[in-house]
């Protein structure tokens, strides 16, 4: 429930504030967030396994994000920043849509 | 394929699971929302779920920013495009307007006398000629249009970008000028352009010009002469069997149309590239 309202808030934030991203950082704005969201979905089913530690999901949730951006960063400065960029966006689909059947098979059972 | 494999089954952070052992090998765990380290924990990934929300927030906002520039940016250049567009037809009618005057004065001016009132009759026949002078009279209408979307080929699979097939070229139009002037029309106008001896009539890109100025589809040839004489010289003739043939082809439709009363405006009077007026005028 907390979770689900801290997540609602920035979003919210977020779309009202409008703050303004260096055009630097612009294009890895949206990896960020796919990187950020596969550390979510890992911290879903960790909980649900029992297994759930915030110091984990923390750290997994900055590296991602940090790792994803200087992926794409580096790609840009080899001028395969696009191909890289959807790499990383589908490693971390593939991860994200596994993580997310194995949390519909613990609520679900199916 | 490992790699692939390995992400399928082990999508779980691995640090999940080695924490969770460390933890089960300690003494049993403490409620962990109760202590303080625990609720610093609670709220560091309150903090980061924050954080989270305002990344794809942020992202959001972002794209949705850019995707305005663009449209404003387009709206911008149309309303630019518009606004150029209506001065040059504002010009254009304040030099048929100032050319009006301008035979009205010299008409005036040299009705004085014999020499002056066969000069004016010169003049006139001078610029019906030339396409300087607005005329009317009957005549024949020629439209011209590209083929129906759909009725060709796209394109030409020999000579990559070409036009499609279907396409109204700027040769096809010289044609049919061409045609109508060698069917004795006394006066040409495309799209309402006059056509004079120096007008030419080529492409640039997907766009014909007459003169510079683009033309939009359908193309209208309008051509003053005798209808009846007109048609036949022009349909029968070689133009106007072209242009059934292409029509049959290719699926460009033409259609031509007598008229009692057709009024061509004047081109714009050729510039002057060497001449300048003597100093002291011409007496």
């Amino acid at each position: 429930m907390i979770p689900a309202l801290a997540l609602v808030l920035g979003v919210t934030l977020g779309l009202v504030l409008e703050p303004t991203v260096p055009a630097a950082l612009q294009p890895y704005l949206p990896i960020a967030v796919v990187a950020a969201l596969d550390a979510v979905f890992g911290a879903v089913r960790a909980q649900l396994e029992g297994i759930f530690d915030d110091r984990v999901f923390v750290v997994s949730f900055v590296s991602n994000v940090l790792v994803a951006g200087l992926v794409v960063f580096l790609g840009d400065q080899l001028g395969v920043g696009g191909q890289l960029s959807t790499g990383v966006v589908v490693v971390l689909g593939i991860r994200i849509f596994s993580n997310a059947a194995a949390i519909r098979r613990r609520v679900f059972h199916a | 394929m490992s790699l692939l494999v390995d992400m399928m089954t082990n999508a779980l952070d691995e640090s999940y699971a080695e924490r969770a052992a460390r933890r089960t090998g300690e003494a049993a765990p403490v409620p962990e929302s109760a202590s303080a380290s625990g609720r610093r924990r609670t709220l560091a990934g309150f903090a980061v779920l924050v954080a989270l929300g305002l990344l794809t927030g942020t992202a959001i906002a972002q794209v949705r920013q850019r995707q305005e520039v663009g449209t404003g940016l387009r709206a911008d250049l149309a309303a630019q495009a518009r606004d150029r567009t209506a001065q040059t037809d504002a010009l254009a009618g304040q030099t048929d307007l100032l050319r009006a005057e301008v035979t009205a004065i010299r008409e005036a001016a040299l009705s004085a006398d014999a020499a002056g009132r066969a000069l004016t009759a010169r003049l006139t026949a001078l610029g019906l000629a030339s396409g300087t002078t607005p005329v009317r009279g009957p005549g024949i209408v020629v439209t011209v249009q590209d083929a129906p979307a759909g009725t060709s080929k796209q394109t030409d699979p020999l000579r990559p970008g070409t036009a499609p097939e279907g396409r109204v070229q700027d040769r096809d139009l010289q044609d049919v000028v061409n045609g109508l002037w060698a069917a004795s029309a006394e006066a040409v106008a495309v799209n309402g352009q006059r056509l004079t001896a120096l007008t030419a009539i080529r492409s640039a890109g997907d766009a014909i010009l007459v003169d510079l100025r683009p033309l939009t589809p359908p193309y209208v040839v309008a051509a003053v002469g005798d209808p009846e004489e007109l048609e036949l010289a022009f349909v029968d003739g070689p133009s106007g069997r072209r242009l059934q043939t292409f029509s049959s082809l290719y699926g460009i439709t033409f259609e031509v149309r007598r008229e009692q009363e057709l009024s061509l405006a004047g081109a714009a009077a050729p510039d002057l590239r060497a001449a300048s007026p003597a100093p002291g005028g011409g007496s």
